[in-house]
């Protein structure tokens, strides 16, 4: 953050272009660090020389000044790759020390960018003594979040080099948030094939230090390629002090006159000639290892917008022109969570205008929002979005200020924030607020009896009867089928439950259409009794057969009245009438052929014409399959997919083993807030328009998502594209109305209302990318895409996609930097690359016949459809911990932060003598190692230490340790309620289940024939340089 | 006298291929623009697909009868498109899908209207040439 400062100086003619610029608040944090900067860089500039002169070259400065310096004829020798890093080694030890030294409060704001560095670093961290010296030093403290991961940016490849100013447009950053930095990106990590963290500090800037004598020039200069790394034991000093450097660079006033900014990351991919190695540090290559990060800088810049969990842009720079918008390879595009859980405390204000009735655009039907202005001394107000001036009503009339700003703006929670919801009047109502309704379809042929599923569901439904949303409006209504179906009449009038049972499949009728679906407060106790008795009541079941087709026809008879949801247990492949399956994963010679996407589709149109007709008439419907065998997901997901709901599949349903699972999702699913019947539609300013969506709904009219049922868990995607060949304005709206009928019976709109600057510059969209909201995106077009393409033609467009975007970024600044054979990214999508892997690797997109069973595929491909940005990310690169250090560790209170230290997803990271967590937000697995201590593995399984582990469940033990582990995972499953993540237990070298169970999803190790991270890496360099 | 009336009936017929496939093409307009709810536009298109292929193959059926050998030529690339559709169960529009469809089905079918309108053509000259035929 210092730097910008600095930097805003320096270039502030430049990002004039775009609106934000930069508003004096933001920059005021940092305003009294900037100067400090500037005299003290200069300061150290002076002292540099005298004390550092022969080792240090100029490039010192450099890194400040390096603006400048870039151009410098003297650069252009050392432009090879090889340059940037070689020095390093020496130079930056040297280095980094001095500059420390003098500028102390400098540092700070340095660092502060560096905190964000990737945690990449930080297995190169343990480094070698010198360094660490230098580390002692002051920044340490200095950096809030930072000291951890500073050590990480000694690590090379981090672009986590804060920007400097340049852009500045950008508004002053937080110091937490990387990419906030407007600026440039001076790290570069040259990884070198052989030495590795060593490189990096010096990349980026050339020209600037070229010209200062190297002692170790001779190496790089040797390989262009590359450069030799010099001693890996340096490395980590250089790093530092590099990356001080950098932040230096920006400071000096010397940059300004040039104006040339870079705000890229890289990292240098030098193939040695002759050598065999890939030329490249694999600890150097960028991982998301803290987890998400939402782009703090919108939010910055547009205080009143919603907050990123409810509406996340992919770049928060909307382009101005649709030549620029088709150069930038990404989607462009928000991932929406209109009912994303708040925080205590930030809830969403609920409006009520009561007479006055909702305030909306005449012409475009905008919600008011914090960004209309009023005229007319506020008797009219200006859309935001399509700019026509309306009438003020006479109940919401308020005098204006001397400012424009209306009197009355803080009792106003519509004017001030993004998120509001209003309650919606009579007009907003087809028909009067439905109630609640839950129906529960039940397979219980034998097959469901056997595995216990029936007595876990039932159990589950009767435990969240109390929470059940809605009381006491909410209906319940049951129905189970196995070659005929079962309904049970529940009237309140009764004791017992009544069983009619209908086994004319052929054509369906509901006896006692009233009383099938009742409300259960005033049912309550035959609800009770019927729960209660239904596992003994087929618990001698011997039917095979599932009449699945006519008994979903059935509950939607009995529901097409009010709506609700419907949930469906379905243990077997529906064998019977209409809507009947057959088991099609038999023939092996469909994969990888045309018609293999055919399989990920629902085989009869029954499942889409019925999933039409229960959106229609607003039910949504959540399948629960538990078979061992081919069940069809594809087909019966398309059910919960085009009507809103979840697919949740437990394959081989054992109660013993997952029934916990069951039952914390079932009543998760039950008891958390809903909101039914509800239409979402998201507006945006004139010249963009919102063209496709993906996830789970169906469409009612081309902008008009139709969702049966939300909750918090759900999140949809839209594309924009630009109407206009050229946009006029600033800035664009975007305004995410969910008009919704919540629990309680009131109707609502909950309304999201976000700006977004438009800029003129490639560069700057890249710079405000979100990279979280990106995989999202691209995750779900992948999807998307294997429903009509094979497999391998979506990973390969996935691939061909991000090519294209670093491609196009590297045309932006590889003719002024001479980059040479440096990979170059955008700061904001320095994880593009790995998630772009995972994407690959993911289970919808890997599944042949030989990696994953097909209904696992379809069911993770339906969940990733829905799934919110931090739930995916974090799936596609989950959490590794190590265990057995804490667990060992004698303080009982020793706090949980110490787990927050993330492991790449590496083989190499597992230690034969460690205990692992893996952590993927759907399960745990943890690995014991070959050689664990017996002693941690005793106390944590008692007796079972020694028996086989698949057969072992973990639960605690009266132990320290046992407790403590159980705590930790209790603490991570706290983190994430929607789903509950079973613990499976693996012990190293125990195969095939540790291979299928973990190893299969280490990410950057190579597995059959999918990439490593390295080799996906270098292959998507490779296709970057050509014909770059 | 025979050739008139024959043209005249395949006149006809290629009338009323026309005439459903601007139907269609009419209601996936009518639903871009939000004139029609996707349910009820899938119905409608759905309940004259089946007709218009069967036109579509019985007049194939009709020129290899009557002998005009480059008409039948002519129209059997549609005639293996449709059938193709249908084989793949692709011929009917998929309500839930229809917005991501959009522009493929309205594709398709102007395509297939270009299509007919030059089959028309070709009919007429077919006509004027078999008549002068007669009249020498």
């Amino acid at each position: 953050m210092g730097t910008e400062n600095p930097g805003r100086q320096q270039f502030p003619a430049r990002p004039a272009a775009t609106p934000f610029a930069a508003p004096p608040q933001n920059v005021m944090p940092f305003s009294s660090s900037g100067p400090l900067v500037r005299s003290e860089s200069s300061g150290f500039r002076s002292t540099l020389p005298a004390g550092h002169q022969p080792m240090m070259p100029p490039s010192m400065h450099m890194d400040g000044s390096q603006v400048s310096g870039f151009r410098s004829p003297p650069i252009a020798r050392f432009n090879d790759p090889s340059v940037p890093s070689p020095p390093t080694s020496s130079v930056p030890a040297t280095v980094g020390p001095f500059q420390r030294f003098p500028t102390p409060p400098f540092r700070s704001t340095a660092q502060v960018p560096l905190s964000h560095a990737p945690p990449v670093g930080q297995p190169l961290a343990q480094p070698p003594a010198p360094s660490v010296s230098f580390r002692t030093q002051p920044q340490i403290p200095l950096v809030p979040m930072g000291s951890p991961p500073q050590s990480l940016n000694s690590a090379p490849p981090n672009m986590n080099v804060p920007y400097s100013s340049p852009d500045s447009t950008v508004p002053a950053p937080r110091p937490n948030f990387q990419s906030s930095f407007p600026g440039h990106i001076r790290l570069q990590s040259n990884a070198d094939s052989q030495a590795p963290p060593i490189q990096s500090p010096f990349s980026a800037h050339q020209g600037g230090y070229a010209p200062a004598p190297l002692p170790s020039s001779s190496p790089f200069l040797a390989h262009p390629g590359g450069y030799v790394p010099p001693p890996p034991v340096l490395a980590p000093m250089g790093l530092q002090s590099r990356d001080q450097m950098q932040h230096f660079g920006s400071g000096p006033p010397i940059g300004s006159i040039q104006g040339l900014m870079e705000d890229f990351s890289s990292l240098s991919i030098g193939s040695v000639p002759g050598s065999i190695d890939p030329g490249i540090d694999p600890k150097a290559l960028p991982r998301p290892l803290e987890g998400d990060v939402e782009p703090k800088l919108l939010a910055e810049m547009y205080p009143m917008n919603c907050d990123p969990r409810y509406l996340r842009l992919t770049t928060s720079a909307i382009p101005n022109s649709q030549s620029l918008a088709a150069r930038w390879h990404l989607p462009l595009g928000a991932i929406v969570c209109p009912l994303a859980e708040a925080p205590d405390g930030d809830e969403v204000p609920v409006v009520n205008f009561a007479s006055t009735g909702i305030i909306r655009c005449r012409r475009c039907r905008t919600y008011v929002n914090p960004f209309i202005t009023f005229t007319d001394s506020g008797r009219k107000w200006r859309c935001s979005i399509c700019s026509l001036l309306n009438d003020v009503p006479g109940e919401y009339f308020s005098h204006l200020d001397a400012t424009g700003r209306r009197l009355d703006l803080d009792q106003r929670p519509e004017l001030t924030k993004g998120s509001v919801e209003f309650v919606a009047p009579t007009e907003y109502m087809m028909r009067p607020p439905m109630p609640p309704v839950y129906f529960f379809l039940i397979d219980v042929s034998i097959s469901a009896v056997r595995s216990g599923m029936i007595e876990v569901v039932a159990q589950t439904i009767r435990s969240c009867l109390d929470k059940l949303p809605g009381f006491p409006r909410t209906q319940i209504g049951f129905a189970t089928f196995d070659s005929a179906i079962h309904f049970y009449n529940m009237k309140s009038s009764l004791t017992q439950p009544q069983m009619m049972v209908v086994s004319d499949l052929d054509d369906i009728f509901v006896p006692l259409p009233d009383d099938l679906l009742v409300n259960l407060s005033e049912s309550r106790n035959v609800v009770e009794t019927f729960l209660d008795s239904l596992p003994s009541m087929f618990q001698d079941n011997m039917n095979v057969e599932s009449a699945f087709g006519p008994a979903l026809k059935a509950a939607f008879m009995v529901m097409s009245q009010l709506g609700g949801k419907l949930l469906i247990f379905q243990n077997t492949l529906p064998s019977l009438g209409v809507g009947r399956l057959k088991l099609r994963v038999d023939d092996l010679r469909v994969y990888g052929t045309d018609k293999e996407h055919m399989l990920r589709l629902p085989e009869d149109p029954f499942y889409k014409q019925m999933a039409a007709e229960l959106t229609k008439n607003q039910i949504s419907l959540n399948a629960y399959a538990f078979s061992e065998k081919y069940t069809d997901i594809a087909s019966l997901g398309a059910l919960a997919k085009y009507t809103g709901g979840q697919v949740y599949y437990y394959p081989s349903f054992q109660s013993a083993t997952h029934g916990e699972k069951l039952r914390h999702e079932l009543s998760r699913d039950l008891t958390r807030e809903t909101a039914w019947e509800a239409v979402m539609r998201i507006r945006c300013g004139k010249g963009v328009r919102f063209t496709s969506y993906h996830g789970n709904f169906m469409l009612r009219s081309t902008d008009l998502m139709a969702l049966p049922a939300v909750d918090c868990d759900k999140a949809y995607a839209a594309q924009l594209s630009l109407e206009d060949t050229l946009l006029t304005t600033q800035t664009v709206y975007f305004q995410v109305a969910l008009l919704y009928t919540a629990s309680c019976g009131e109707r609502r709109i909950r309304v999201h209302t976000a700006a977004a600057p438009v800029v003129a510059d490639l560069g700057e969209m890249y710079r405000q990318a979100d990279s979280g909201a990106i995989v999202s995106l691209l995750s779900r077009l992948a999807i998307e895409k294997t429903l009509s393409h094979k497999l391998e033609d979506a990973r390969n467009s996935l691939q061909l996609r991000i090519v294209k975007a670093l491609k196009e970024y590297r045309n932006l600044y590889a003719v002024q930097h001479r980059l040479g054979g440096r990979m170059i990214y955008p700061e904001s999508l320095k994880f593009l690359p790995l998630y772009g892997l995972a994407i690959c690797r993911s289970k919808p997109l890997r599944g042949g016949y030989a990696d994953a069973p097909l209904d696992e595929c379809c069911s993770a491909g339906y969940t990733m459809m829905s799934l919110p940005v931090k739930k995916l990310l974090k799936l596609l690169y989950p959490r590794l911990v190590r265990l057995d250090e804490y667990l060992l560790k004698a303080s009982t209170q020793a706090d949980i932060k110490d787990l927050e230290k993330t492991l790449p997803l590496a083989a190499e990271n597992l230690d034969a003598r460690g205990l692992y967590l893996y952590d993927d937000g759907f399960r745990f697995i943890l690995w014991f190692g070959r050689a664990l201590s017996p002693d941690v593995a005793m106390n944590l399984l008692g007796a079972d230490f020694a028996a086989e582990l698949s057969k072992v469940n973990l639960y605690e033990h009266d132990n320290e340790m046992s407790r403590k582990l159980m705590r930790i995972i209790k603490n991570f499953r706290d983190s994430d309620h929607s789903y509950y993540q079973l613990c499976h237990l693996v012990r190293q070298g125990e195969q095939p289940r540790e291979s299928f169970l973990l190893l299969s999803y280490l990410l950057e190790d190579q597995m059959g024939g999918a990439n490593g991270y390295v080799n996906w890496f270098l292959q998507i360099h490779r296709q970057v340089q050509q014909n770059a | 006298m025979v050739t008139l009336w024959l043209w005249l009936f395949s006149f006809f017929f290629l009338l009323g291929l026309l005439c459903t496939l601007a139907f269609q093409l009419m209601c996936l307009v009518d639903l871009e623009y939000d004139y029609i709810n996707p349910y009820d536009s899938a119905s409608r298109i759905n309940r004259v697909v089946l007709p218009e292929f069967i036109a579509q193959g019985a007049l194939c059926f009709f020129f290899l009868l009557t002998g005009n050998w480059l008409t039948f030529v002519f129209s059997l690339p549609y005639l293996c498109y449709n059938v193709r559709l249908y084989m793949e169960r692709r011929h009917l529009v998929d309500v839930t899908e229809i917005y991501n469809q959009l522009r493929w089905e309205k594709k398709q079918r102007f395509l297939k209207i270009g299509y007919v309108i030059l089959l028309v053509f070709l009919s007429l000259f077919w006509l004027l040439s078999s008549i002068s035929v007669e009249d020498e």
